[in-house]
């Protein structure tokens, strides 16, 4: 593919699936200037993958790998970046919040609440049990077996339940 | 929607459309800075740590030359305390060179587009190795009070050596093996570790062994599951 072809397809992709890199580095990231970072970082491991990219997995598959892969191990503070963004404060992503019914928007903030709490891995796993990625799919990201997947996703879920009636009361 | 309901799987997923859809609709992508990162000419993964590593291996492999020289010498002169100090410190300094090169394989063995338990073990087990470092930097500390002792000085020393030197270097010795022994996940929540390992350059070590925890975690259940 031409430099300007690949480039421009890189853009395409990214901007379909933005909405991804910013769920990931959401779930992951609590601090804003970090979060800005990791999502600078994530674009970059997907720019320098992108011509490896298999056809046979869809984008959003390849696209939520590598932004877990990197969103787990994004304690490595020692290796940060230089912000490409400039001025710093508007970073790649912007995100302007909306409308939302009060009650909606207090309840996925409770959900976002809890994923937050969750481990690295289960972390991984919940995100992609909520985008309705199937057991399989699910299985090849995290590299585990498709019944290790169900035991896990249920376990989560239930402690979510559990939290979830916490508030309730 | 009530927080009961949410209780239902479908109604957990309802709710992660809602904000899917609320990100559609106000997130944006600043295609200036997005098409800066196509522009860029991007190291690998994890290629930023290998300059500070190939650095340490090399300053080692000066040191270990030296301390080379300095066996020579102390055998040719018959100093056996030197003799034997520096033959401790330099198989420990070599094992801590081993970890490092250690460290530069499993950089380039990590690839990103591997499943998530493939790449983060491996990441996981690179950070996680600076323990090993760790540990063998303080099983050194007693030859750093013996390298200098001399024959002469125990057999013409006079009490004090004896009364300052042999409690000093037994009292070394106990700290260094105990430090090696104990410094490990298990005694994290510890004070002395959280006073030893208590700074920023330690977070990467830390949390990775937590993530590596977290992956033996998933691997005893894939071995449970497949019996």
């Amino acid at each position: 593919m031409m430099p300007d072809l690949k480039s421009e397809k890189f853009l395409t992709v990214l901007q379909a699936h933005k909405g991804i890199i910013y769920k990931v580095a959401h779930a992951y990231c609590k601090d804003a200037e970090d979060r800005n970072d990791l999502v600078q970082e994530i674009m970059i491991q997907l720019w320098k993958s992108f011509e490896n990219y298999n056809e046979q997995f869809r984008y959003s598959t390849w696209i939520y790998q590598i932004a877990l892969n990197v969103a787990i191990s994004f304690y490595r503070k020692e290796s940060r970046r230089q912000h490409i963004a400039n001025p710093i404060c508007e970073g790649i992503l912007n995100y302007a919040d909306n409308t939302a019914t009060e009650e909606t928007e207090e309840s996925i903030s409770i959900l976002h609440r809890f994923i937050a709490e969750l481990k690295e891995l289960d972390k991984a796993l919940m995100l992609l049990y909520l985008e309705e990625k199937s057991y399989k799919e699910i299985a090849g990201i995290i590299g585990i077996s498709e019944t290790n997947v169900a035991t896990k996703i249920g376990r989560i879920k239930f402690i979510l339940k559990q939290k979830f009636l916490n508030v309730k009361q | 929607m009530s927080n009961s309901k949410i209780m239902e799987d479908k109604e957990l997923i309802n709710l992660w459309k809602a904000y899917d859809k609320k990100l559609e609709e106000t997130l944006s992508i600043n295609k200036k800075n997005a098409e800066e990162i196509t522009k860029l000419k991007v190291q690998s993964f994890l290629s930023s740590m290998k300059p500070i590593k190939v650095f340490t291996i090399i300053i080692g492999i000066l040191w270990i030359l030296f301390v080379d020289g300095v066996i020579f010498i102390a055998y040719q002169a018959g100093g056996i305390f030197l003799l034997i100090s520096a033959l401790i410190q330099v198989i420990l300094t070599k094992l801590a060179i081993g970890i490092y090169i250690y460290q530069l394989v499993l950089i380039n063995a990590v690839n990103i587009n591997d499943s998530i338990l493939a790449t983060q073990e491996k990441i996981a087990r690179l950070k996680s190795s600076t323990i090993w470092i760790a540990r063998l930097l303080f099983l050194q500390i007693p030859v750093w009070n013996t390298f200098y002792w001399t024959e002469r000085m125990w057999t013409n020393g006079n009490i004090w050596v004896y009364m300052i030197h042999i409690p000093l270097t037994a009292a070394f010795i106990y700290l260094a093996f105990w430090l090696f022994f104990n410094i490990n996940y298990e005694n994290r929540d510890k004070k002395w570790f959280q006073l030893i390992f208590n700074g920023k350059e330690w977070t990467p070590m830390m949390k990775s062994m937590e993530v590596l925890a977290q992956i033996e975690e998933y691997k005893v259940e894939e071995e449970i599951i497949a019996g």
